[in-house]
């Protein structure tokens, strides 16, 4: 048996089906919802309890490095002071957490408000694996009434949109990811556009006809014509503007109003912009 | 042997896609889930092992925004040409291993960005580089602890792996 072809050749003959495996999925993953397949959500839902563990302990350790290092003087003088004012400082770092906290949920629900449509606040637990990619995973899904496609904002403006829903997890897509594109106006001059993310970190208004006068500065807005964020919410502001090569089109840098690596607590909006609703019964 | 490397994967994963929040530049954070399937190629000559790296990469597929499938592809890529590489030399050492952990991590962003790009190279993708190159030789420096390890844990619950030359 262990002379045969087979076995002889079982991880080239192993490798090669799996390979082929991989290819069908890889056709398969460019239809619509077929990301967010069975074995893909259970390793999403697998992962979120060890997520928001190392979440919480990377969160809560960086009060405790900052503390000791304020404290190794004090130490060398007096023992039980330091374990005091160790302890002190520890429940100050955690209020000032809580306060900071406490904060941003209250610009969130002052947000929601202003936008009067129905939302759900989300914790972010994780981020992408593959560091040129740009997605988070939040700890809350279709049983807090997440559902694909919906925008995610936060206070500081557009951050995303949800890309795969687990029950108790989901998948944020950011707009700075390549694969991410939202329509969106120019605030002063109302040239119209795609900001879609670029490789190399930020964003960029694609399809600016020549002849538009976009100016550094200027805000970038949702135009509430995707269906998926409701119009005028800050996605940036253009930072460069030039017209290198001979295209139809303006370069148009974008920067994001919304610093991706510090997000924390997040608006899901799980109704549609009111107007889009009205196209859509009509 | 799946079952070790089942548990690193969830650590591995669990780990990139936490830590990756606090750190000021993404590309410093080292893929670890590569360094498991080029380990897996350069000491485990089976079929478990091939099964194994493609759910490593279905695994990543899973966190990551690209397509789905394409991590899959990718990780069985490279653990079919590390267990090549390691075959045709007659060795499996940790500065081979590093080696694979570094054109490994290459290969793997260049795939992705190129899937991201439709296939079609362009001119964004010479400014990723740099990005590519430092998280390429993270993870080569953090490829020999988590080979040591491995092999620690393996020998720990009995685990038949081929011969280390270190």
């Amino acid at each position: 048996m262990k002379s045969s072809f087979l076995w002889r050749n079982r991880v080239l003959l192993t490798t090669g089906t799996l390979l082929i495996l991989a290819l069908h999925l890889l056709s398969s993953g460019v239809r619509p919802g077929a990301r967010a397949s069975k074995p893909a959500l259970a390793l999403i839902e697998l992962l979120r309890p060890f997520q928001t563990f190392v979440a919480g302990v990377t969160g809560e350790s960086s009060g405790f490095v900052h503390d000791y290092f304020e404290l190794v003087g004090v130490r060398r003088e007096n023992a039980d002071l330091r374990r005091q004012l160790a302890e002190f400082e520890s429940q100050r770092a955690r209020m000032q957490e809580l306060e900071s906290e406490n904060r941003r949920l209250a610009d969130l629900l002052e947000l929601r408000d202003v936008l009067a449509t129905r939302a759900v606040a989300v914790n972010v637990i994780g981020s992408d694996p593959n560091a040129l990619s740009r997605t988070l995973i939040v700890g809350q899904g279709s049983r807090s009434g997440l559902r694909r496609d919906m925008a995610v904002i936060s206070n500081e403006g557009v951050v995303g949109k949800l890309m795969v829903v687990a029950p108790d997890a989901a998948r944020v897509l950011l707009i700075d990811d390549h694969n991410s594109a939202l329509d969106a106006i120019d605030q002063r001059s109302r040239a119209r556009g795609i900001v879609a993310g670029v490789i190399d970190d930020g964003l960029t208004m694609k399809y600016v006809d020549r002849s538009e006068d976009l100016r550094p500065g200027d805000r970038i807005v949702t135009s509430g014509m995707d269906g998926i964020f409701p119009r005028g919410l800050l996605v940036g502001e253009v930072g460069r503007v030039s017209q290198e090569g001979p295209g139809l089109f303006l370069n148009v840098e974008v920067l994001p109003a919304v610093d991706f690596r510090k997000l924390e607590q997040l608006l899901v909006l799980t109704q549609k912009p009111p107007e889009l609703q009205l196209e859509g019964q009509n | 042997m799946i079952g070790v490397f089942s548990i690193a994967t969830v650590i591995a994963l669990a780990l990139q896609t936490t830590i990756t929040r606090f750190l000021p530049f993404a590309v410093l954070m080292p893929n670890l889930v590569l360094v498991l399937a080029v380990n897996l190629g350069l000491r485990y000559y089976g079929a478990g092992a091939a099964l194994m790296a493609f759910g490593i990469g279905y695994a990543t597929d899973a966190f990551s925004g690209g397509l789905l499938g394409l991590n899959a592809l990718l990780f069985s890529l490279v653990f079919i040409l590390t267990y090549g590489m390691s075959r045709s030399l007659l060795s499996s050492t940790t500065a081979i291993g590093v080696i694979a952990v570094f054109a490994g991590v290459i290969f793997i962003d260049l795939g992705n960005e190129l899937a991201g790009a439709d296939l079609a190279p362009r001119a964004s993708l010479g400014p990723a580089m740099p990005a590519i190159l430092i998280q390429a030789a993270i993870t080569a420096l953090s490829a020999p602890p988590v080979f040591a390890l491995t092999a620690g844990t393996a020998r720990l619950v009995g685990l038949r792996q081929r011969g280390l030359r270190e």
